[in-house]
């Protein structure tokens, strides 16, 4: 099978973000990823399209993280975005929002769904999400900046959006969801984590490693590829 | 006091860690803050269990032993631990093994990192 490759689909650089893209890249490869997705805010982003270094081991996609509370507005965003980046994130945090992301197919992964008093998921919402293949993404930097009652609300979310996702069957994404240098976790310690948080191991690591390739597979299409079923075949490729 | 027999004695891990901080940090206020994250987010009876300890810290590498039954959650509280004194701080764990001599020599030798991080931040604030 060979070693695991790692990956963490949340990252904000500058602007939005406090460090270079680059140095996020240095520190994520050091601590042992093997790609990461640059995904930040749309209503902070950089005036000019970033240009994304590339390297041979190291892999960087291209994302975004969609902030847009009306529904009707945000699914046109989803729309004006969804051909240019490989990851497309909703920024959750309210009912509608929750709703619009998860009951459209082209978006990626929806973060921090919980609000006020609520987990942000329910079977309706769930059963959604399984349906339209949108993955909940559960992030580390909030549950590494809060102590006491305010970590213990998020940890009590996670189970309760856990328990639905396991029901059913809806993709999980761990993801550093990291500000800084100093919110990136290398991904022994973010398993950990996530582990002592309620997850198990098996899915733990899907959540960083099958669903991340998952992604990028459905939304990176090899050379011949023209539309939805459609593709050309090399002589060879078919038998 | 006559020292228990070997067969007696609870097993360890040693995690060997590097340290990314913005400043250096003394050994003093990394186990404090090494102790207050464990507890804060394992209880204190399960960091109790855990039986974390800060062996060696130079150079901002060292060495934290632990219940070999425990690694995992002592993984996890270390990748809590986001302050020292005041200053962001990241423990970064190298490996894991059975015995000092050979974590350090198969994780605290030849490690090549820091400069990386620090002249690119430094680049970039010119």
């Amino acid at each position: 099978m060979g070693k695991p490759k790692f990956y963490d689909f949340c990252v904000h650089a500058v602007p939005d973000g406090e460090n270079m893209i680059e140095q996020l890249a240095a520190l994520a490869w050091h601590l042992g990823y093997s790609g990461i997705a640059l995904a930040n805010h749309s209503d902070k982003l950089p005036q000019s399209q970033l240009v994304l270094p590339s390297t041979n081991e190291f892999e960087f996609f291209r994302g975004i993280e969609l902030v847009e509370e009306n529904p009707s507005k945000l699914h046109g965003l989803i729309g004006k975005f969804r051909k240019s980046v490989d990851v497309l994130i909703v920024h959750g945090g309210s009912e509608t929002v929750n709703r619009a992301a998860l009951e459209n197919p082209r978006v990626d992964i929806l973060n921090h769904p919980a609000f006020a008093k609520s987990s942000g998921l329910n079977q309706v919402l769930a059963k959604a999400a399984a349906e339209n293949d949108v993955a909940i993404g559960l992030t580390i930097r909030p549950l590494l900046h809060s102590r006491g009652p305010r970590r213990v609300r998020l940890l009590s979310d996670l189970r309760s959006n856990l328990d639905l996702a396991r029901k059913y069957d809806v993709p999980l994404v761990l993801s550093s969801d990291a500000m800084s240098c100093f919110d990136l976790r290398s991904p022994m310690e973010t398993l950990a984590l996530a582990e002592v948080c309620g997850l198990e191991e098996d899915e733990a690591f899907e959540a960083i490693t099958v669903v991340p390739e998952k992604i990028i597979s459905r939304n990176r299409h090899g050379p011949g590829y023209i539309r939805e079923g459609i593709e050309v075949l090399k002589e060879g490729d078919y038998i | 006091m006559k020292r228990l027999l070997p067969s007696l004695r609870a097993k360890k891990r040693y995690l060997a860690f590097e340290l990314i901080s913005e400043m250096p940090v003394s050994r003093s206020d990394l186990v404090k803050e090494v102790m207050s994250s464990a507890s804060s987010l394992l209880g204190d009876v399960t960091a109790s269990e855990c039986d974390i300890k800060v062996l060696g810290f130079e150079d901002s590498k060292g060495i934290i032993q632990c219940s070999h039954t425990k690694v995992k959650e002592t993984r996890a509280s270390l990748a809590t631990l986001i302050r020292v004194n005041g200053k962001r701080a990241t423990v970064h764990i190298l490996g894991t093994s059975g015995t000092i001599k050979r974590a350090t020599e198969k994780f605290l030798q030849n490690t090549t990192f820091e400069p990386k991080i620090r002249i690119k931040s430094k680049t970039s604030e010119e």
